[in-house]
């Protein structure tokens, strides 16, 4: 099925221009700087009138790409939109939508490079923590529609044949991931998060448009926040419906890295016992285990 | 092998319903509603798991649910995306939804995706592209689709035939149904200057499945489409002038922005379903009557 040629001509002019960043006019300006339109190009595609212009009407389409694009990102990266205030975050996201367009049917994955993008850009140049809060946050939107599965509970754990439980292997649930990070981006976002509440408290209904427009005056001169840059390891997961993250120790780290690897309980609490006896290590692997059963973090191992 | 025309016919009315939208999950779980169906916007269910999902699922359990795409592209000059055919066949297999619509749009080129719905110029050309992949995805589905008409900000000097003639033959030669919005159509009159109740009467009465009714915003110079609204009152005398002329078509509210209380949807979907009985009980659903509104 091969695509006629006139109409992809036409869609391809079209796109251009909606998805130019400066608007219509000046994106078809671009496109005849380089030979890729000429001047008239518009004006023989759209009809006008006497009410607008071909210009005025592909604006519309230009300008619902950009702030429906704009909106989706804000819901994904509400933290990194506080630390950066609107209208860095919107000049970011012109930067980005540049590079990135989206490429996937569902507005859910647009943020996909939104990290990586900003590790890249002056303002994640500026503020390198900028970069791993946004990891952090696209973690967090990835866990929220990851796959179910039933978590384990204690009396679960508890009906399994005890006097093998040193063989026993168990598995993380899907909706959790282990998060290496060069800035202590959980500590960032709790105080963002802070931040947030705290105006919305003081200007009535939270999200509202006034606590928006207040936070806009001027948050160009607004300090970016500094993120400390500390090796951090988050864990993010979701219980019930609720995604939620924290940052966790060393033998944490090595536990729940056992753990996915399919180690069996007995070769996670000897790696535990490096520097303790093996009734602390033993104790501490069933403090590990209290807290992941208590947070939905464990599923039966995959059989066969 | 194409799904045959022939072999399509019109889904009996599931009532009236609305748009699911996440601000009334919870108030749609918990109670009774008056509400005989829901369409939800396929992507946003396109997920391996978590509370859109599961909401679904129970929300399926108690209603009819009806399917709609924003993203199936099928204007696009790109191949047809066979991922999100292959997402969308795994959704309605899990649903088992009343039918599975999108729009008569294009939303993206170069492997790019707008999220938005573009106009198609009414062309030979055009139609026959569009037919072919109507074709495509109804077999890929295994299921006829609906395609329902957008509203829209440009026409093209190319177009050779007014929108609703586009609509009514890509129907007749795909075998898809038609979703017809009261509200688009109104929109895209005041924009572009044609007869609203010419579309209407321009459309084949068989091949309307589905009515939308939503609110937009004069703008001044144009009337967006932004379902933040009520329905405005023309838009009601619009639909009147529809269920006359298609009889009673399962019929939905959208309102998906400044969401008000599940209630005032539900006194929106009253409203539609009070002029449509009204209108019905007339007895000129077909033949033309007085006006209601």
């Amino acid at each position: 099925m091969s695509a006629p040629p006139r109409l992809r001509d036409d869609q391809g002019l079209f796109w251009g221009l909606i998805a130019a960043p400066e608007g219509v006019r000046r994106g078809l300006e671009a496109l005849v700087g380089r030979g890729a339109a000429r001047p008239g190009d518009l004006d023989a595609l759209i009809v006008d009138d006497e009410r607008l212009s071909s210009f005025d009407r592909l604006d519309i389409y230009a300008n619902m790409y950009f702030f429906r694009l704009l909106d989706c990102l804000k819901e994904d990266y509400p933290r990194l939109l506080e630390a950066l205030g609107p209208a860095r975050f919107h000049n970011l996201v012109t930067d980005y939508l540049l590079v990135h367009p989206s490429s996937h049917p569902s507005l859910r994955y647009v943020g996909t490079r939104l990290a990586d993008f900003l590790a890249g850009h002056a303002i994640g140049r500026e503020c390198p923590g900028l970069a791993d809060l946004a990891r952090l946050e696209w973690a967090r939107a990835d866990i929220f529609d990851a796959a179910d599965a039933r978590p384990l509970t204690r009396a679960d754990i508890a009906a399994l044949p005890q006097d093998t439980a040193g063989e026993m292997r168990l598995a993380l649930v899907p909706a959790c991931r282990l998060l290496r990070l060069e800035h202590d981006a959980p500590r960032a976002w709790r105080e963002l998060k802070e931040r947030a509440d705290g105006r919305a408290g003081d200007t009535g209904a939270a999200g509202g448009a006034g606590a928006a427009c207040a936070h806009g005056e001027g948050d160009h001169a607004d300090p970016l926040p500094r993120i400390a840059r500390r090796p951090t390891t988050a864990r993010v997961w979701r219980h019930g419906f609720a995604v939620h993250h924290r940052s966790i120790d060393d033998d944490e780290i090595d536990s729940l890295e056992g753990l996915g690897a399919g180690d069996s309980l007995g070769v996670i609490a000897q790696r535990l016992s490096a520097g303790r006896t093996p009734e602390r290590a033993t104790a501490r692997l069933g403090a590990l285990l209290q807290g992941w059963i208590e947070d939905g973090l464990i599923a039966a191992a995959p059989t066969g | 092998m194409a799904i045959a025309p022939d072999r399509i016919s019109r889904p009996p009315s599931l009532g009236h319903g609305v748009g699911l939208r996440r601000d009334h999950f919870e108030r749609v779980l918990s109670a009774p509603t008056r509400i005989d169906w829901f369409e939800v916007i396929s992507e946003n269910f396109m997920v391996e798991g978590g509370k859109p999902r599961d909401v679904l699922t129970r929300v399926r359990e108690r209603y009819p649910v009806v399917l709609h795409g924003v993203s199936l592209s099928i204007g696009s000059t790109d191949p047809l995306n066979e991922d999100y055919l292959a997402a969308l066949k795994e959704l309605a297999a899990r649903v088992q939804p009343a039918w599975v619509s999108d729009h008569l749009c294009w939303a993206g080129v170069g492997g790019h995706y707008a999220h938005d719905l573009l106009p198609l110029p009414y062309t030979e050309e055009a139609l026959a592209h569009v037919v072919a992949r109507v074709h495509r995805v109804q077999e890929r589905l295994g299921r006829a689709i609906a395609l329902e008409n957008v509203s829209s900000y440009v026409s093209y000097r190319r177009s050779a035939m007014p929108e609703w003639e586009f609509l009514s033959e890509v129907a007749r030669r795909s075998g898809c149904g038609i979703l017809l919005d009261v509200n688009n159509i109104y929109v895209s009159a005041r924009n572009h200057g044609f007869d609203a109740r010419a579309y209407i009467d321009g459309v084949p009465v068989d091949a309307v499945w589905q009515f939308h009714l939503a609110g937009h915003s004069d703008k001044g110079d144009f009337l967006l489409d932004t379902h933040d609204h009520p329905v405005c009152d023309p838009v009601w005398d619009l639909y009147a002038h529809a269920v006359r002329r298609f009889g009673p078509v399962s019929t939905l509210i959208e309102w998906d922005d400044r969401i008000p209380a599940f209630e005032r949807l539900e006194e929106e979907s009253e409203r539609a379903r009070a002029i449509a009985s009204v209108v019905v009980a007339g007895g000129a659903a077909v033949a033309g009557g007085a006006a209601v509104a």
